[in-house]
């Protein structure tokens, strides 16, 4: 996974702030988060020295429909829908012992993972174990994914 | 949506499908896999009804098929595992009537391990069992995050169940062999992936036996004896083991001699089961099916005369096509011209061919009569049998002006 | 017209394993004759060891043939991390089995998972198409 300063190092780093920000960093930190897209950089879009970079950053950032509160991404390309994540989450279990915690689909609305044609969404992510003031470092979508179709940024 | 429907996209028959419709498609499905999914909603080249190529009613392309069957002397029938069982029987009626051979796809896939089931050679559990009890869940040869992506999370490694209330972590240990580091034997972790030579598999076994009977396990491609030693420990302390039996194991052995022993030795020293990780989602319905009448799972040969089955490898539908003994066939949800080997299923075109399925495939393309079907478990319902053993009801979810198969091999089966 | 051209493109004798693989078969639900399907389904997956050997990129057409047959399909770099120069990988499917031999030994069950072919590069030629398999 891409890490800030491999970001930053693409970026023009002009601190020109034509996309709001007030550097080229707090930029990058952001496109890590994907709080903003590539696209919300114009000279990046718009200059042809700055192509090689676009073209990489693009590829690095991978277009995530969406990022959760948690910074969790679930890349649908990549996902098979086999459900491990929604069996192995703790809280998936916690919500819903006999639905989701024993293999079955979810019986709860409660639930973080759900299956929908064949690819796995993710809500309730407030109620995840990285997020919030008790927040661990759980791993336990990550691990049990076959094709590493979830990470957190 | 409160109604469950089961999935047919593979034999582990998921029964906790919810299904949202518009007008009259499926249009979401909820909890099914990647490719579950694309089964349900089904295909986008839909079979038409052809004699010679040519539109015709449903009426004239059985009487033609009818036609085909009556006037061959040694018919092959041949598919089945993606039919229903009701279906099955009568192409099992069908067969005995018009002197057919008979054959499924586990006759070069999962056969020897279900006939050593069915025969009280192996030992086995349902899938239930595995999610209440199992302990050390070894993948042999298989890889049920491509073949049956949902294997793991429902029933072997992930779930919670009556005796395994912990989780997978502390409850459950997942074991991978293999000649590839597939996408299973990642999730099993290096801990606990044995990685083996092409076709070296029966040794693997045999060094495993070793070391269950505590002697140092050798093998010829130097595999280390420690990590053997260690496995058989792992083994030993099961509570509850089972294999899965995946077709990279099944194609590696010359016979299931190997196995026997490693699972005798199992059971002298622990308590393992075997599951045979069957493709087709009523594969096994057939075997048992075929088993009940004849005492065979699959490779029969109806003599036209007597009505009497025989069985054996020459009647296999690989052998048949090989050797040209077969001078007519009727195919049933399979293509087998894209899942033999072109070298063998080349012949299918020169012989008069019928399709019976929802969708074209390079089979039905090359076939002289096409039937379209109603896809099982969507747009009809009947009973499938799991991979385990286990009988599933199947439920329409949504209508169709095609028939199912049971009707129309019901009507080939009058007009002949 | 350049000298290249005479020279033939190196030839490799490899073995080839097939496997199965969730999103071509999820193709295959859809469409037996569809691109995705092709695209998923008439590749070869080979060491970067043999992909030097035959001296092509990652991504180029190859020639894969044997006496049952012959198919151009797309070589791609292996994800294995281990090295396995010598064998190959195919997702089990018609172009595969386009070069599974006949011969079973009377058993039955030909070897699907364990043929020999040779590779060469096929720079600009197109993938075989299913219909053309046949």
């Amino acid at each position: 996974m891409a890490n800030v300063m491999e970001i930053y190092q693409l970026l023009p780093k002009t601190n020109c702030k034509e996309c709001g920000k007030s550097t080229c960093m707090a930029f990058a930190v952001d496109l890590l988060a994907r709080k903003v897209s590539v696209n919300d950089c114009p000279p990046l879009v718009n200059d042809a020295k700055y192509k090689a970079g676009y073209e990489k950053l693009s590829e690095m950032i991978a277009p995530v429909g969406e990022v959760t509160e948690t910074g969790l991404i679930v890349h649908e390309d990549k996902c098979i829908g086999c459900g491990n994540c929604v069996v192995a989450c703790p809280v998936d279990v916690a919500n819903d012992p006999l639905g989701a915690g024993s293999g079955k689909a979810p019986t709860s609305d409660k639930v973080i993972f759900k299956v929908e044609d064949g690819v796995v969404k993710a809500r309730n992510v407030q109620e995840c174990r990285r997020f919030g003031e008790n927040k661990i470092l759980c791993v336990a979508c990550i691990d049990t994914c076959p094709t590493k179709a979830i990470e957190f940024v | 949506m409160s109604e469950y429907y089961v999935c047919t996209g593979c034999a582990l028959l998921c029964d906790d499908i919810e299904v949202e419709t518009e007008n009259g498609k499926v249009k979401t499905v909820h909890a099914a896999c990647r490719k579950g999914v694309a089964r349900m909603k089904g295909c986008i080249d839909s079979l038409e009804c052809t004699v010679d190529g040519e539109k015709t009613d449903v009426e004239s392309a059985i009487a033609k098929a009818a036609e085909i069957l009556g006037e061959a002397a040694n018919p092959l029938i041949f598919g089945h595992g993606n039919s229903s069982s009701e279906a099955q029987k009568l192409s099992i009626a069908l067969a005995k009537k018009v002197g057919a051979y008979l054959d499924d796809t586990s006759s070069f896939c999962q056969g020897p391990i279900i006939e050593a089931i069915l025969q009280e050679k192996l030992k086995t559990c349902t899938l239930d069992d595995i999610r209440h009890k199992a302990d050390v869940i070894i993948f042999w040869g298989a890889d049920p995050s491509n073949s049956h992506p949902r294997h793991l999370s429902r029933y072997s490694y992930f779930p919670r169940g009556k005796e395994r209330q912990r989780g997978w972590e502390e409850d459950r240990t997942a074991i991978c062999v293999d000649v590839r580091k597939s996408e299973t034997a990642i999730i099993c972790g290096d801990n606990r992936f044995y990685k083996i030579p092409m076709g070296e598999d029966a040794e693997f076994m045999d060094a495993l036996v070793s070391a269950l009977s505590s002697k140092v396990p050798k093998t010829s491609f130097g595999f280390d004896a420690k990590k053997i030693l260690e496995l058989a420990n792992v083994l030993k302390k099961a509570k509850f083991g089972v294999i899965c039996v995946g077709l990279g194991l099944i194609y590696s052995l010359k016979d299931l001699e190997p196995l026997f022993r490693l699972m005798d030795k199992l059971n002298e020293v622990s308590d393992f089961n075997i599951m045979p990780m069957v493709g087709q989602y009523n594969m096994r319905g057939f075997n048992q099916n075929l088993y009940e009448e004849t005492g065979c799972i699959n490779r029969v040969k109806y003599s036209p005369e007597s009505g009497e089955a025989e069985h054996g490898p020459e009647f296999s539908v690989v052998e048949a096509l090989r050797n040209k003994t077969v001078d007519a066939a009727l195919i049933i949800g399979s293509d087998p011209l894209s899942s033999l080997p072109l070298s063998v299923s080349r012949y299918l075109a020169e012989i008069p061919l019928i399709s019976i399925d929802p969708c074209r495939n390079l089979t039905s393309s090359r076939s002289n009569v096409t039937i379209p079907c109603a896809l099982g478990g969507v747009e009809y319902g009947g009973t499938a049998v799991r991979m385990d053993g286990v009988d599933v009801e199947l439920k329409k979810i949504i209508d169709t002006d095609n028939l199912p198969d049971v009707e129309i091999l019901k009507k080939i089966t009058e007009a002949i | 017209m350049g000298f290249g051209q005479f020279l033939a493109s190196p030839e490799i004798k490899l073995k080839v394993v097939t496997y199965r693989d969730v999103f071509q078969n999820t193709a295959q639900e859809t469409s037996r004759f569809g691109e995705e399907y092709e695209r998923s389904s008439a590749v070869i997956k080979l060491d970067l060891k043999d992909i030097a050997k035959l001296t092509i990129k990652d991504g180029e057409t190859v020639i894969v043939k044997n006496s049952s047959g012959k198919v151009v399909v797309t070589a791609m770099k292996s994800d294995y991390e281990e090295s396995h120069a010598g064998i190959a990988y195919m997702v089990n499917s018609p172009w595969s089995n386009s070069l599974v031999p006949d011969e079973t030994g009377g058993t039955g069950v030909p070897k699907f998972k364990d043929f020999e072919v040779t590779v060469q590069g096929a720079k600009g030629e197109k993938v075989t198409g299913i219909s053309e398999i046949f």
